[in-house]
């Protein structure tokens, strides 16, 4: 999901230069984490997200694996932090665009801030404007199962909590401005170029989903009831818009529900041989999750290792086996439509022969992989951003220092580094955050 | 003394549902409005949320109020939270109160709405009553030492001790052993740059000796750990090393040695003299260390002739003070059980830190076929009253790939089968399964319920399988010249006393147990304390480097800050009441009660507030009430238990 309308109006507005410490790209967990850390080691810290809001991926989760703690109740207050911190400023719905080194070590980061068309220091978010809008388009915190208006606040808990206008929709009636008690509509702002002057960057700029469109034999946007396990978990989440679980052809509450692991992930025909290393364990907590939500429904997981690593792992998954949640080996080749919106999955049953099977399913989930988010490479102007082959952001000593990047001042944490979880990307965040440190105490004696 | 009016601002979260699906926070809401002091009384969908706190500080404002409950989850996910809102509105923040409706009632009685929206009621009830008699505190503030302690010299206390060195501050580094350098240089070969273990270490090492700012101890184990976050005193025992130097003629001298100990460094695969050399190049320190317990009087009179050695040296301790400590004490390698997949029975069964050492060693020979199977001492199952090892050690399938990708590179036409459950090659290392199957290593998938068995027919070593993957064949009776156990992680035997030293707890793994794997992944429950590398449970090198520079991180944070803001619920004396019973004295666990003089009323007990833990011990045995913790009066607690048990109607 990204919020990121095409249509600006006027030409950017040149702000003057600004120095901070540390400037973390990325206001997921990982980057917060980062910029938390240096904010408390006395550190000045900007915070840089595309996002009109803060709180990055995790927040968009039910619940987390394997501990099941709702994700808005470990990001939300992680969000409110950052927002009041008093070494930490926030800068959203904002892309950095440019990155200079010079000799010294110290970096020059040129930022574009998008308007809004909503007076930030004014809108109190009280979303009167929003009810008047008469646009509806897909929502894409909801990974478009429900809709939101042309002028929107980007969902409940978002930091900082305003109003923002998508010009792609809007389609300049006018309500919006009448019905604003803190008359805070600008149709007239203009972008902003920010220019900073750190001296050290940290880069948690996430991932990509994987489009799992490319995947032809699932037939996912053709297909009403294959979703994305990204949909099912909004459809689970404790702050879900439906408060319910549907199937979306007709509304039916599914019965026999159908994951299909590793699906954009391990699989060289749509170009990402990698391990996403998140997915089965997400589907499992989904299961779990759907167990306790829709308590006749079966579920069946189609895999082809079950890859339960980590702490707790494993007996998450013993766990998940023993409530019920039905594994089978083999993956899924192709999924077929009957009449009524059912879906065949044919897949190769190797516990049982290895012979090729097929099963019906009233609802299929995908459980799409993690791809990288490389455009962040393009941002350095003088120094090279060193990627590894799929376009994650690689270390040039993986044995010794791995938050460490290719360019001597840039750090990295979290997803921007390869597929990763929670626990782990929480971890890269403070990782980077002492690396930081340790590179403003080394430029501060002149890079010795 | 006149008391300001109280004014209670009461909210009432749902937690998106969390709370909302069981507790009617509305029905909440209407049956403690009318409480006395309660000024206002919402609920609110996250109380957490920013919007929601700018609420609550509009409220603080408008309605001047003057204190502050919030009814939501565990005070230990947002107390601070709340306590910093009822701050930046100006209120002091022990003012503030926090229910716990969410671990308390939502969640406990998912089966009884009602039931759990009384329950929700009456503690929320108890919750203003306790606001109601809240007073003003102020936070003790202590000084704090920018110095840090890392206990474990592998990669991770390694990294953790060069990012603070870095970072400005001094690293005191102790290792147990006579070497630093730990697990990683045992290893023959490291995945992704085909560098050998000794070498990432020899890294590591180097950067250290280079930092000015870190001081090394081997031979050394903690002892004792005083005083408190940000102030611990720690007693450090050193062993002597008999050596204080390099002899020249030492080859000399232990070609005459009795050559007869299993080195422990080569898992007992090769034998070492009482002398025990630094085991790798670029090892610290870079003199020997004597094991003495193997030196008799004849081995003495041969080392005498080494001008380096002092047969006199003493055991010596030293007291370290530091702001925070980290742990980084590693795993062991699981050791399987005479007989389990024929270890120790047959001799060409090893397991895969022994196949490390026989590579780096050069002692594999004539091998020209090997099974490995994976999952030895992990992901086992429960079946009698035996603990067993239920986790999965994560780094196992990685290692087992590269290495087997590395025999076939350097062994000419090695056959390798592997024996698994599953293949967890997470990550970018799924391109290192890819490379083995493409290059012919043959996989090979067993039922959990079935292992394989193993057997020697004459000389021929033999496994014998059941291939989920090939199901038409029966069982499959694979000659091997070698089987390679995939043995998992287990936590170090040897630590006991430490952990317990330092109060740390552990997990159902046996693993040293982080706070909250998400909000808390580094930070143990005593705080100052935090943990690094795989003392926390398996993890691979990479893994291990991240957790560590999140450690030192957190420790950082600590040490940096001059002044460190501890919690003002200590006890106190009203000496007054005092009279000197002295069973305080005698139940304080720490020392922190003493005697003093009180004008006007002679001698009191007083309490010292930077050793007090706030632990009440001393409040449970005093006959007069004279004692109390501060923010948490035995007038409040029963203020409080009085609001819970009053009738609830809804």
């Amino acid at each position: 999901m990204s919020i990121n309308p095409n249509i600006y109006y006027g030409e950017p507005k040149e702000l003057p230069e600004e120095e901070y410490d540390v400037v973390v790209i990325g206001g997921g967990i990982a980057g917060m984490q980062a910029a938390l850390d240096l904010g408390d080691m006395g550190f000045k810290v900007l915070l840089v997200d595309r996002e009109p809001s803060v709180g990055g991926f995790m927040y968009k989760l039910s619940k987390t694996f394997p501990t099941m703690d709702c994700a808005s109740c470990i990001s939300t207050p992680r969000m409110a932090q950052v927002a009041h911190h008093p070494n930490i400023r926030i800068l959203v719905y904002s892309e950095v665009k440019e990155i200079y080194r010079d000799d010294k070590g110290t970096f020059k980061v040129k930022i574009l801030e998008k308007p809004r068309y909503v007076d930030a220091s004014s809108c109190t978010g009280c979303r009167q404007c929003e009810l008047v809008c008469p646009v509806i388009v897909p929502d894409e915190y909801e990974w478009g199962l429900t809709g939101r208006k042309a002028i929107f606040i980007p969902f409940d808990t978002a930091v900082p909590r305003i109003a923002m206008i998508d010009m792609d929709h809007c389609t300049f009636c006018g309500q919006c401005e009448r019905v604003c008690p803190a008359d805070s509509i600008d149709f007239l702002q203009t972008p902003k170029w920010h220019t900073v002057k750190t001296g050290s960057v940290i880069l948690a700029t996430g991932f990509h989903l994987f489009p799992i469109e490319r995947k032809k034999d699932y037939h996912y946007g053709e297909y009403p009831n294959v979703i994305t396990a990204m949909q099912m978990d909004r459809m689970l989440a404790p702050t879900r818009s439906m408060h319910a679980i549907v199937r979306p052809s007709d509304g039916k509450e599914p019965s026999n529900i159908a994951y299909v692991l590793c699906a954009g992930s391990r699989d060289r025909t749509i170009g990402n041989p990698y391990c996403s290393q998140v997915c089965c364990m997400y589907s499992i907590k989904q299961a779990q999750l759907i167990m306790g939500a829709l308590p006749l429904a079966d579920v069946t997981i189609y895999y082809m290792d079950i890859r339960a690593f980590g702490k707790g792992f494993e007996e998450f998954y013993q766990q998940a086996k023993a409530m019920g949640v039905n594994f089978i080996k083999g993956r899924v080749a192709k999924i077929e439509e009957a009449e009524n919106g059912d879906l065949i999955v044919y897949y190769e049953d190797i516990e049982n022969g290895g012979r090729l099977s097929k099963a019906v399913h009233d609802l299929v989930v995908l459980s799409v992989g993690l791809l990288p988010n490389s455009e962040i490479a393009e941002v350095f102007k003088n120094v090279k951003l060193e990627l590894d082959e799929m376009g994650w952001i690689i270390s040039p000593d993986e044995n010794t220092d791995p938050v460490k990047t290719s360019i001597d001042g840039i750090f990295v944490a979290g997803t921007a580094r390869g597929p990763k979880d929670i626990p782990d990307s929480v971890v890269e965040g403070s990782a980077a955050a002492i690396k930081a440190a340790a590179y403003l105490n080394r430029i501060k004696r002149g890079l010795s | 003394m006149s008391r300001e009016e109280i004014r209670i601002g009461v909210y009432v979260c749902h937690c998106g549902g969390n709370i909302s699906d069981y507790v009617d926070v509305k029905k909440v809401v209407e049956a403690i409005k009318d409480e006395p002091g309660v000024v206002v009384a919402k609920d609110v969908m996250f109380a957490c949320a920013d919007s929601s706190q700018n609420e609550m500080i509009e409220d603080i404002k408008k309605y001047n109020l003057n204190r502050l409950v919030v009814a939501s989850c565990s005070p230990k996910l947002h107390e601070l939270t709340f306590r910093g809102v009822a701050a930046r509105a100006g209120l002091n923040k022990y003012t503030y109160y926090h229910a716990n409706i969410r671990e308390h009632s939502s969640w406990a009685h998912t089966d009884d709405k009602i039931g759990a929206t009384i329950k929700a009621i009456r503690h929320v009830r108890a919750a203003i009553a306790y606001a109601r008699r809240a007073e003003p505190l102020e936070s003790i503030k202590t000084s704090t030492v920018s110095k840090v302690l890392v206990i474990g010299g592998g990669i991770a206390g390694l990294r953790a001790a060069l990012d603070l060195a870095d970072a400005g501050l001094a690293v005191y580094l102790i290792e147990k052993s006579p070497f630093i350098g730990g697990r990683v240089s045992q290893l023959s070969s490291v995945y992704p740059y085909d560098r050998r273990g000794y070498e990432i270490v020899g890294e590591l090492i180097n950067e250290v000796r280079k930092r000015d700012n870190i001081i090394i101890y081997t031979n050394a184990e903690i002892q004792e750990v005083g005083g408190y976050i940000g102030n611990f005193e720690v007693k450090v025992n050193i062993k002597p090393r008999f050596f204080v130097g390099k002899c020249e003629n030492i080859r000399d001298i232990i070609e005459r040695l009795p050559n007869d100990i299993p080195d422990e460094f080569n898992y007992g695969l090769t034998s070492r003299t009482p002398v025990i050399l630094p085991p790798y190049p670029g090892a610290y320190p870079e003199i020997p260390q004597l094991d003495i317990e193997n030196c008799d009087e004849k081995c003495r009179e041969i080392l005498r002739e080494c001008k380096a050695i002092d047969f006199n040296m003493k055991e010596e301790t030293v007291t370290l003070k530091v702001g925070a400590i980290i742990v980084a004490t590693g795993f062991d390698p699981y050791t399987p059980k005479e007989g389990e997949f024929g270890y120790k029975v047959y001799p060409n069964v090893v397991t895969l830190q022994e196949l490390h050492r026989l590579i780096e060693l050069n002692k594999l020979r004539n091998i020209k076929s090997i099974a490995f199977i994976y999952c030895v001492g992990s992901r086992q199952i429960k079946t009698g009253s035996e603990e067993v090892n239920e986790y999965c050690s994560r780094y196992c399938c990685k290692a087992a790939m590269y290495t087997s990708l590395n025999l076939l590179r350097n062994y000419n036409g090695i056959k390798i089968y592997h024996l698994f459950r599953d293949i967890r090659t997470y990550g970018k290392e799924e391109l290192l399964y890819e490379e083995a199957s493409k290059k012919g290593i043959i996989f090979i998938k067993y039922n959990e319920n079935e292992p394989p068995k193993i057997y020697k027919e004459g000389t021929q070593l033999f496994v014998k399988v059941k291939d989920i993957l090939t199901p038409l064949t029966d069982e499959l009776e694979l000659p091997v010249d070698m089987i390679v156990l995939v043995t998992g992680m287990v936590p170090r035997h040897d630590n006991e006393n430490l952990y317990k030293i330092l109060k740390l707890s552990k997990g159902k793994d046996k693993f040293l147990l982080e706070v909250h794997p998400k909000l808390k992944p580094v930070e143990t429950t005593i705080s100052g304390v935090f943990i690094a590398g795989a003392c926390q449970g398996p993890k691979d090198i990479k893994e291990t480097l991240v957790s560590a520079s999140a450690a030192a991180s957190k420790a950082a944070i600590l040490t940096m800050v001059n002044i460190l803001e501890l919690e003002p619920f200590v006890a106190h004396v009203d000496p007054d009441k005092c009279n000197l019973s002295r069973l305080c004295v005698e139940e304080c666990e720490y020392g922190a009660i003493d005697f003093r003089e009180y004008p006007g009323l002679g001698e009191r007990a007083w309490v010292n507030k930077a050793k007090c833990k706030g632990c009440g011990a001393c409040v449970a045995v005093c006959p007069t009430e004279a004692i109390q913790i501060k923010g948490l009066s035995n007038e409040q607690i029963r203020e409080m238990i009085k609001a819970m048990s009053e009738e609830v109607r809804i």
